[in-house]
């Protein structure tokens, strides 16, 4: 009952004027920028960011426009995963095994059709679990102290180990980057200047922000150089309606992919990605009877894109109730909140309601409105393909240093964020996963806080950490994952293609 | 080969940045300090690259040729743009700016002088104007 | 196309562009630097002040927020030292925080690099424990600290040697505590006053120093209780709460907000700020937004504020040395 009733409180704040034009100009710009090559949810949000600043919206609005952008890049992603074989970011890739197929078939319109419904029931699925189980999840959240914490973070990079499919040496290399990236400046526990090489620029750490647009933003513009002009032919997309007939065929593929998704993006870490992979290869394992997976079956595109879209959803929850990501975005969205003083965490739901039901409720609205901005309209989204790329990447460069000059006025920022995009532009080169190194970057100083905390409430006795049994809970799941993630690793989806082809 | 080197990099680094934590500290405050976290990180940052010398995937293709020299004059670009924003000015240097990348992108001199021209003052208006972030509009030499 | 053709065309253009974006900018702004993100305190303090300025008609031309974060504010105190120590179209938000860090060493000088203008409003520290906690009084937390110093785990929002720590010491060291025993004390610290209390109710730490402002919401739903209040005045959202004053103590533990303009600005200039800002404070509209957001509007300008900075940063310098935060 309670939830109800703040649910509808929520509604009343989701719908002003303000945050309805919000979470509408979200879902548009979202699709948009999903559906464009390469970029994906947390470019998506990356780009959007100083746009938040500047527009001066509190922190709910905020909220409402990233997340509406960040629901619709998941939903415009597979637009470009269907029609180019260009996934916008990793929990995508899983769409295109059997979405380029199709599409290669002459069946793109069913793809698509059929995979906006997956996202719609994914998203849903998802919104739906996070109304129930958020405020249950705050609730309990309160116990946790700083060991549990400290534990919640081990399992967050377990959790990105055997997500990509990439080789695990070098997801875990590039997880110990961002880490160490994070221990720069000033060490939040007694203040001494670390890493720093006595710059008072680098006191404060590297901005998470102008870390994020550099290895995402201005590595796809170095990306970008390496493909020839005019070389990408897109297929003919004829209407998109869905019919009932593809619809029923995979909707066992479309709740199971949800459910998994779920459960995996409620994990703190890479839960979306993993959720991708995860309810692709559980719908394999289940539905996968004539070998037709890999070849354009709709269930292969069905089931990743609803777990996608369930598993973004889920990882709101970590990061609302715990303020822990639960994935690459969520993680960029949490470095938002914290800079607008908004302490995600238990006590979020009991302090601002409004911006924890306000954003629950305009999730509700955008996942309506991206289904018609999706499947009706989606002729819009993939006109947007064939703008030409000297008119568009020039404008998201620009938004990109400005946005950044904006935040710190300074010459130093933008070199900072040009030398983040040569490290994100090698990195992808040599297939290192980029995620890990934001979550380093972001979590790597929580992390050490909560362990040095831990240790400082008992006195150096390091067996702290495993007197509570939410550690030794957390712990234990921790191990079981990687126990699971060695087993999963089959190493199949090393076949996944590169995001950056 | 790439891996090698990266390997060998960061191995390096790892080595460093450990080593370097050493000489972290601080008299008081908490009993873990300042030096014990990086020492710890800098463990597995040393074994993985070491994992990366001794078992390296395939090369990735390097571009090369046109490729890797309109990388370079991006690269150039982007750092040149950083420099010259506040003393060129906004208008001047953001006209250049997003004339060369389009010409680097394969737009012809006059695709790229004409998004220049739309998008200069377009982005100041949206920023300065509309958004109220103040840029550096004179030229300051 | 000739190359000349083009090349026109791209001057035409960029002097158009130039020419527009010229009419759009405002002459002779006042400049007011946040050293922060857009959406930290400082950032706070010279919006709301700058829109309050030119709203009340107390100066003419518009002021514009520009944000240069980095080193907790050292970025901008050098930029300031450097380039614009002698503008007078210049504000530079600053707080208690700034102090600290200057006294510690973290910023390129000490308080005689620039000139102090004024503190507008506070924040005032309090110490905090769970309603249902035996430490009833001050005098209890003070007792359990004389016990056994380790006992006693205490969270806040500041890191050990940050604000929030060094005027929990300098209150214990009011109190006739020696160094050696509050050195033991255990602090525990957080990002901000919300965590720390949350974990204080998680049952974590027994006790939190912070910033009423942020946590006033859980002393008004009775998960917490007040022990102290830092000030002078009571709080007046709190006015039950005893405060350092009401018991005796000799210190407050403000987190002040106020302002500095670059240390080569004439007299004229820098008085001129002082009056402006005075005639600010004394306006109706400054009190709601400072109360608004958890500050006392509390008033301390000109020679008496750039004194009441020196002072501070002496205490902070001695107690920081004391507990070894400097060598």
């Amino acid at each position: 009952m309670d939830t109800l009733a703040y649910l509808a409180q929520g509604f009343s704040v989701a719908m002003s004027p303000t945050n309805l034009a919000l979470a509408l100009f979200g879902c548009v710009a979202g699709t948009m920028i999903g559906s464009l090559p390469g970029l994906g949810p947390v470019n998506g949000v990356a780009i959007l960011i100083p746009l938040a600043f500047s527009l001066r919206l509190d922190p709910t609005s905020a909220l409402i426009l990233l997340s509406a952008v960040y629901y619709g890049a998941m939903y415009g992603g597979r637009i470009s995963s269907v029609i180019l074989n260009i996934p916008g970011d990793e929990p995508a890739i899983m769409t295109t095994l059997d979405g380029y197929p199709m599409a290669l078939k002459g069946k793109a319109a069913e793809a698509l059709a059929v995979s906006g419904v997956a996202s719609f029931i994914g998203s849903t699925v998802a919104t739906l679990g996070l109304t129930l189980f958020a405020p249950l999840l705050a609730q309990a959240a309160i116990y946790f102290g700083p060991a549990d914490y400290f534990a919640l973070y081990v399992l967050a990079f377990a959790t990105i180990g055997g997500v990509s499919g990439m080789n695990p040496l070098k997801t875990l290399l590039a997880a110990c980057i961002g880490l160490m990236l994070a221990t720069v400046g000033l060490d939040p526990g007694t203040g001494t200047a670390r890493y720093t090489g006595g710059m008072f620029e680098l006191y404060d750490g590297f901005d998470p922000i102008v870390a994020i647009v550099g290895l995402f933003a201005i590595s796809e513009m170095l990306m970008l150089m390496e493909t020839r002009m005019g070389e990408v032919t897109i297929p003919k997309v004829g209407r998109v309606v869905p019919r009932m007939k593809d619809i029923l065929f995979s909707l066992g593929a479309m709740i199971r992919g949800s459910c998994v998704g779920f459960i995996a993006g409620i994990l703190p870490g890479a839960g979306a990605s993993l959720g991708a992979v995860m309810s692709y290869s559980v719908e394999k394992r289940v539905s996968d009877k004539n070998k037709t997976f890999g070849t354009g079956d709709p269930r292969g595109v069905a089931a990743p894109e609803a777990g996608n879209n369930a598993a973004s959803g889920a990882a709101l929850i970590p990061m609302l109730t715990l303020g822990v990501p639960g994935s690459g975005t969520t993680a960029v969205m949490l470095a938002m909140l914290i800079s607008f003083n908004v302490q995600p965490g238990p006590l979020l739901f009991d302090n601002q309601p409004e911006i924890v039901w306000g954003l629950i409720a305009s999730l509700y609205i955008a996942n309506v409105v991206l289904l018609i901005l999706n499947i009706p309209m989606i002729g819009l989204f993939t006109r947007i393909l064939m703008l030409p790329q000297w008119a568009l990447m020039p404008f998201v460069l620009m938004v990109s240093f400005l946005g950044i000059f904006a935040i710190s006025n300074s010459t130093f920022g933008l070199l900072v964020m040009i030398a983040f995009g040569v490290l994100g532009y090698i990195l992808r080169k040599m297939e290192f996963s980029l995620i890990p190194v934001v979550l380093g970057v972001l979590l790597g100083g929580d992390m050490e806080d909560n362990l040095r905390r831990a240790l400082s409430i008992s006195g150096g006795d390091p067996m702290i950490l495993v007197q509570s049994w939410i550690s030794v809970a957390l712990f234990a799941l921790t191990a079981i994952l990687l126990v699971v993630a060695f087993v999963f690793s089959d190493r199949s989806h090393r076949k996944a293609p590169d995001i950056m082809e | 080969m790439s891996d090698r080197i990266v390997g060998l990099l960061f191995l390096g680094l790892s080595i460093w940045y450990g080593y370097t934590a050493g000489s972290y500290e601080a008299s008081f405050g908490d009993p873990l300090g300042p030096a014990a976290f990086p020492q710890i990180i800098s463990v597995p940052a040393a074994l993985v690259s070491l994992g990366l010398i001794l078992r390296p995937d395939p090369d990735p293709t390097w571009s090369r040729g046109v490729v890797a020299l309109r990388q370079i004059g991006a690269l150039v670009l982007f750092v040149a743009y950083a420099v010259l924003l506040i003393p060129l000015g906004f208008g001047l240097s953001t006209f250049l700016g997003v004339m060369l990348f389009a010409m680097l992108i394969g737009a012809s001199w006059l695709k790229g002088a004409l998004a220049g021209i739309i998008m200069a003052p377009a982005l100041f208006i949206l920023f300065d104007v509309l958004l109220g972030l103040p840029l550096p509009l004179a030229p300051s030499l | 196309m000739t190359i000349a053709r083009l090349a026109s065309i791209a001057l035409v253009g960029a002097a158009a562009a130039m020419g527009g974006l010229a009419i759009a900018t405002p002459a002779h702004a006042t400049d007011c630097i946040a050293p922060s993100d857009p959406g930290g305190g400082w950032d706070f303090t010279c919006r709301t002040v700058g829109r309050l300025l030119t709203e009340t008609g107390i100066i003419d031309s518009p002021v514009q927020t520009t944000n240069v974060s980095g080193g907790t504010g050292a970025v901008a105190y050098a930029r300031v030292a450097s380039s614009r120590a002698s503008d007078e179209d210049l504000l530079v938000a600053t707080s208690s925080v700034a102090i600290t860090q200057i006294a510690q060493g973290k910023y390129p000088g000490g308080t005689d690099m620039m000139r102090w203008l004024a503190m507008l409003g506070a924040d005032v520290g309090v110490i905090v424990v769970p309603a249902d906690s035996d430490l009833k009084t001050l005098d209890d937390f003070l007792d359990a600290i004389r016990e056994n110093p380790s006992s006693m785990t205490v969270g806040g929002s500041s890191a050990a040697g940050g604000w929030d720590h060094l005027r929990l010491l300098m209150l214990t060291e009011e109190a006739g505590i020696e160094p050696d025993a509050y050195k033991g004390i255990r602090w525990v610290n957080f990002n901000s006053g919300s965590p720390a209390v949350t974990q204080m109710l998680g049952g974590q730490v027994r006790a939190v120093v912070t910033d009423i402002g942020e946590i006033g919401g859980f002393v008004q739903s009775g998960d917490i209780r007040i022990l102290v209040a830092m000030s002078d005045e009571p709080i007046p959202a709190f006015s039950d709460a005893p405060t350092t004053a009401s018991l005796g103590y000799e210190m407050t533990g403000y987190n002040w907000r106020g302002f500095y303009v670059g240390g080569d600005v004439s007299d004229e200039a820098y008085e001129k700020w002082v009056a402006d800002l005075k005639a600010l404070y004394d306006t109706p509209e400054w009190k709601e937004a400072a109360e608004a957001n958890g500050l006392i509007p509390i008033w301390r300008g000109g020679e008496e504020f750039n004194a009441y900075v020196d002072e501070q940063a002496e205490q902070t310098e001695a107690i920081s040395r004391e507990i070894g935060v400097i060598k």
